[in-house]
């Protein structure tokens, strides 16, 4: 391995919380490549196999380009295969599109919507096996993107860097579910680029024992621009829940709105919740806002649960419920709302409230 | 139905109730009066079983069973219920689930059958009416934005739903107007019966005059230091606690 494709160790402060060289072993991600599927097309939406020589013109101008670290970096190198999709300027997509990653090793993805373009993405994984992921969003004017993101526990380690761009208008919102990892890792990197765009990001895990690690780097790069972060952990057993989020607002990027939140309900003594909310501002006239806090089970809540018949188990499972509510709800589409809710409750069950 | 004697409770450590004695039958309301900081709300929250609150000496007896041993929701299912001074907010839930998770969990318990929703809406309807609790507000997060008098309101809308055996007021009437508390104590007066008994927790007489009680108690310094009918409440008053509190030692 060049020097240039080393993965980061826990020196490097974006990694201190997750072990990425430890959680490896000698074999780190090895060479293969991973895959990744998609199901239904949806009518509109554009297909092109990364695999194939011949890259059409709006691959070429994006592949490769957006943003990207170390580990994005490797995967970049290293992938062969992975998928390219656009849709077309002005084109409305109606049905859910899905993007299914599995196998073991590194892969790439990269999806282009064009000005006025609108979808609603689901990214869902096959957990089993150690994979590492580079996922290119770009977003054109105007263009809408509801992104729900699935990710099922594993004993695996997980990795998936996305790298997003907004131009002016553009409207993303990133619903990140996540149950933890041997190793978890999401990083997102977006860049609002233009006036008007907004990011919307939230999240909830739910962990027992494993790890999950969601790091966000957020650039109000111009002004008027907006984003919102909501991220909801509820950590028990040996569990470790990690947020660390930038806000950085660019020189110039005046009149940016930028919300941070961030919450940990740590139900075990061993289970730890690292929360770390960031905000680098170089402009002025901005209103950025951030905050973060850990906690136990509200016991006048239960006591009030309980003193009305509510067993003590159900009680605990209601409040849990209830605390990650407000990060559910910014899921706009229904359907997947409700898939990710069952996961929420199927993994609370497992959790020893 | 309640039969408490010679109470001892400490709450971390430090004596609050020390040896009260108090027997309520079945379709008797009693009211508990007291100053602050003689141990009301620790009586109230020993009765529904609250963490923290330690039986150091003496027994509670709720028809024949030793209610101390057991846990707050096995006390709920068997017709305990404490209408609290401070109802808590619980974003996330709305008001119409908690209904009827809490009024399924209390019937599971009992071996009763479940109720379905549109049964359980239904009920919460009609008795939702009377107290004018809206649509609206049972639609919301529990308690999360209610004025005081809601909250009140909902507490009793509650122990309507419920239908308990032993219901506890604790200061039901703080931070409630007059309309309010009329509205509130007509609730509770409907659901006085035979088979039901009333403990009613308050600083004031004021409340007292919609919620007539057979037998007052005074309580002072974690014991009840006086007794007697209705008429107690104007001498206490008209004297104030100091003076009652002193003519009784």
């Amino acid at each position: 391995m060049t020097a240039a494709l080393a993965l980061p160790t826990r020196r490097v402060e974006e990694w201190k919380y997750s072990d990425l060289a430890r959680a490896l072993g000698d074999a780190g991600f090895g060479e293969a490549s991973a895959h990744v599927a998609i199901g239904a097309i949806p009518a509109g939406v554009e297909v092109f196999d990364l695999d194939e020589p011949d890259r059409p013109g709006w691959v070429s101008a994006h592949y490769g380009e957006l943003g990207g670290n170390a580990v994005s970096a490797v995967s970049l190198a290293k992938a062969r295969g992975g998928i390219a999709l656009r849709v077309p300027k002005g084109k409305i997509v109606e049905d859910v599109l899905s993007l299914v990653f599995s196998g073991e090793g590194h892969v790439r993805a990269l999806l282009v919507l064009e000005e006025g373009a609108a979808l609603t993405l689901s990214e869902e994984f096959d957990g089993h096996q150690t994979r590492n992921a580079g996922f290119e969003i770009a977003l054109g004017p105007n263009a809408r993107l509801d992104h729900v993101r699935l990710s099922p526990a594993s004993d695996a380690v997980q990795v998936e860097e996305i790298s997003l761009t907004l131009a002016r208008d553009a409207v993303y919102r990133g619903h990140f579910a996540n149950f933890g990892a041997k190793l978890s890792r999401t990083e997102l990197a977006i860049a609002l680029g233009g006036e008007g765009a907004e990011a919307h990001l939230s999240g909830v895990s739910v962990l027992s024992d494993r790890h999950a690690d969601v790091t966000t780097q957020l650039t109000h790069a111009v002004g008027r621009t907006q984003s919102t972060q909501l991220f909801k952990k509820v950590v028990s057993g040996k569990a470790q829940g990690v947020y660390q989020g930038k806000v950085i607002v660019a020189h110039g990027a005046n009149g940016s709105d930028s919300r941070q939140t961030a919450k940990a309900l740590l139900l075990d003594s061993r289970a730890e919740a690292d929360l770390k909310p960031e905000l680098e501002i170089f402009a002025d006239d901005v209103k950025c806002a951030h905050g973060a806090a850990v906690g136990d089970l509200d016991a006048d809540s239960l006591f009030y649960l309980r003193a009305r018949g509510i067993p003590e188990q159900e009680a605990r499972h209601l409040l849990i419920h209830a605390f990650l509510e407000d990060a559910l709800t910014d899921i706009a589409n229904t359907d997947l709302r409700e898939a990710v809710r069952g996961a929420v409750s199927a993994a609370l069950n497992q959790v020893s409230a | 139905m309640l039969d408490i004697k010679n109470l001892h409770v400490a709450v971390g450590g430090k004596e609050i109730l020390k040896g009260l004695t108090l027997k309520v039958e079945a379709g008797q309301v009693h009211a508990i009066m007291g100053p602050n900081g003689s141990g009301k709300s620790t009586l109230s929250y020993v009765l529904a079983g609250r963490a923290g609150y330690e039986i150091t000496e003496g027994s509670i007896s709720y028809n024949g069973e030793d209610l101390g041993a057991l846990p707050p929701e096995a006390r709920a299912a068997k017709g305990v219920f404490l209408a609290m001074q401070y109802p808590v907010e619980i974003p996330g839930v709305t008001t119409m689930m908690f209904l009827k998770s809490a009024l399924n969990a209390q019937r599971r318990s009992r071996g009763e059958p479940e109720m379905d929703a549109i049964g359980i809406l239904k009920t919460v309807r009609k008795k939702a009416a009377a107290l004018n609790v809206t649509e609206e507000m049972l639609k919301r997060a529990l308690n999360v934005g209610f004025s005081g008098g809601e909250k009140k309101r909902l507490e009793i809308l509650q122990m309507a739903l419920f239908e308990p055996k032993l219901a506890i007021l604790d200061e039901t009437d703080s931070g409630l107007d007059i309309d309010a508390l009329r509205l509130v104590a007509e609730g509770v007066n409907s659901l006085r019966a035979p088979e039901r008994a009333m403990l009613v927790i308050t600083h004031y007489q004021r409340l007292l005059d919609y919620i007539v009680p057979d037998r007052i108690h005074v309580l002072a310094k974690g014991r009840i230091v006086a007794e007697g009918g209705k008429e107690l409440a104007l001498e206490l008053e008209a004297k104030g606690y100091e003076q009652i509190v002193k003519d009784a030692a």
